[in-house]
């Protein structure tokens, strides 16, 4: 455990060697923040609310998918690049689980963009619009529970599609398709509410919802008691297939590799 | 004549490189097509829910934004070098390009062409333009016809010349990648949307300083006629077909003048 926990701390540390792009995030952040609070803004016109939503839960909507989405900004091509350079033998050869190692990497990294990229543009959003506040402490709490599970579900269908570099020659168009798809299903453009009946249906089966929309609702108030915990054991039940799903892809994959070369 | 020879050769060149990985290669440029999509694709949902966004409704915001993407299309292909600029002169690449009997600019803009990106933007724009260009109550004639095609023209010379501008500060700045995210990146993000929703500052900036309003605001307003255009002076649409020509002249003497100062980063 205390390895892990070192490896998250050092990719912390990397990142925070690099003072320009910890500016440039910001910038970006804030940037992506005004674009579409100004859209949203156009599309509700006069209008106080649509279908019930306002337009403050919008607002609040995107600004917590953002910064969930930018804590999951990170390098989905590194395992591609250690099987083709062959460095993945060494990864074999350390005392460590590989996966554990990069999912605590990728934490270390998410935490900075959360600290250094999201809170203080943040703080530039809520200096130009109202955003709504918790429902509850208990809400904030069971939030925070969900957004881990949230991250989770999200780094194991990255890893999944990853792992495919073991068959294929590159896997970054796919990984491109697999970010649009996350971005519009998962409601962190355009939130759920304002779906389409079929489409949202469609979305309910898949684990799309329980990606931000989940820690969202909670956060909102939307999700209370039984429904609360319903929601939860949902986004624990996709962590145990994409699990089992992950799981077999990597071992597959760790069977079949061949690095050629000394 | 030399140098149309040497255009399409480089084309070819360019062509059969990425036709070495053809699956790989179709998967990248539909990737991108679906990338660049997705921002179509949550407007259009949004305007299912809330009919129009400042007066535009879903057919004249597609209108807008196929002009943004059938620009960049030719310009990923054209400028593809001066995008990657940096590093090019970072990896001593560009010091191949000094010994050679053509025009520094001239060889930039014929070498390696980006066709993913191209096919993939191209195919996109093309298809919201069919899609939208019927519907959006525009009479096609002579003069319309005419001035669409000068103001595409226009908007691939506004980018590739915002692209020299910027390719020009490498000769300057070691780190020039940072300047160009902020001013180019973020303004595009901006620009596939009446820029009338936005805050006066932004307004000013999309005008005056990256002119992308010129690029596809402007001429879908001569087009459409939209009601949020009693904001802007009216000249702006008439010049919105020359501002090309002249950001892409100011932008080559500011080229000119900035390449007397490059030594190379190699030994």
């Amino acid at each position: 455990m205390r390895a892990y926990l070192e490896f998250a701390i050092k990719k912390f540390q990397d990142k925070m060697a690099y003072r320009l792009d910890f500016f440039m995030g910001i910038v970006n952040t804030a940037i992506t923040i005004l674009v579409y609070l100004c859209i949203y803004r156009a599309l509700y016109g006069n209008a106080a609310d649509v279908d019930g939503i306002s337009y403050s839960m919008v607002a609040t909507n995107f600004v917590i998918t953002l910064g969930l989405s930018n804590a999951f900004h990170y390098n989905e091509m590194f395992l591609q690049d250690k099987i083709r350079d062959g460095s993945i033998t060494n990864e074999f050869l350390k005392p460590v689980s590989f996966i554990l190692r990069l999912l605590s990497e990728n934490i270390g990294e998410g935490a900075f963009k959360i600290i250094f990229h999201f809170l203080p543009a943040l703080g530039i959003t809520i200096l130009y619009t109202k955003l709504c506040p918790p429902e509850s402490v208990l809400g904030l709490f069971a939030m925070f529970l969900s957004v881990v599970l949230g991250y989770l579900i999200l780094w194991l269908i990255s890893f999944i599609i990853q792992t495919w570099s073991f068959w294929l020659f590159s896997v970054w168009g796919i990984i491109t398709i697999k970010n649009v798809f996350v971005s519009i299903l998962s409601g962190s453009l355009l939130p759920l509410w304002f779906m389409p009946e079929a489409l949202r249906g469609i979305i309910s089966v898949t684990p799309f919802e329980s990606i931000y929309f989940t820690p969202v609702r909670i956060y909102l108030g939307e999700l209370e008691g039984m429904e609360l915990l319903w929601a939860l054991a949902v986004q624990i039940m996709w962590i145990a297939v994409l699990g089992l799903i992950a799981n077999a892809f990597w071992k597959k994959g760790v069977k079949k590799l061949v690095v050629q070369g000394g | 004549m030399g140098e149309v020879r040497i255009a399409l050769q480089s084309l070819k060149m360019s062509f059969s490189t990425r036709m070495q990985y053809r699956v790989d290669s179709l998967v990248a440029a539909l990737a991108v097509f679906i990338r660049e999509s997705a921002n179509i694709i949550v407007i259009y949902l949004a305007l299912l829910k809330f009919d129009s966004i400042n007066g535009w409704n879903v057919n004249e915001m597609l209108f807008l934004f196929s002009i943004l993407f059938l620009t960049y299309a030719f310009v990923v292909s054209l400028f593809a070098d001066l995008r990657d600029f940096s590093r090019m002169i970072r990896e001593g690449r560009f010091d191949r390009l000094l010994v050679r009997p053509r025009g520094l600019l001239f060889q930039l803009i014929l070498n390696n062409a980006d066709l993913i990106a191209s096919v993939g933007h191209g195919t996109l724009g093309v298809l919201l333009f069919l899609v939208s260009a019927g519907k959006v109550g525009i009479h096609w004639n002579f003069a319309t016809i005419l001035y669409y095609v000068c103001a595409i023209i226009s908007g691939i010379l506004i980018q590739g010349g915002m692209f020299i501008i910027f390719s020009s500060l490498s000769f300057y700045f070691v780190e020039t990648n940072s300047i160009r995210e902020i001013f180019y990146w973020n303004m595009r993000k901006f620009a596939g949307y009446p820029i009338s929703i936005y805050h006066k500052l932004i307004q000013g900036l999309i005008i005056y300083v990256i002119p992308f309003a010129f690029v596809n605001y402007f001429p879908a307003q001569y087009l459409l006629r939209k009601p949020d255009m009693v904001n802007y002076n009216e000249i702006y649409i008439y010049i919105a077909p020359l501002v090309g020509i002249i950001v892409y002249l100011a932008a080559y003497a500011f080229w000119r003048v900035s390449v007397k100062r490059y030594y190379s980063t190699g030994n």
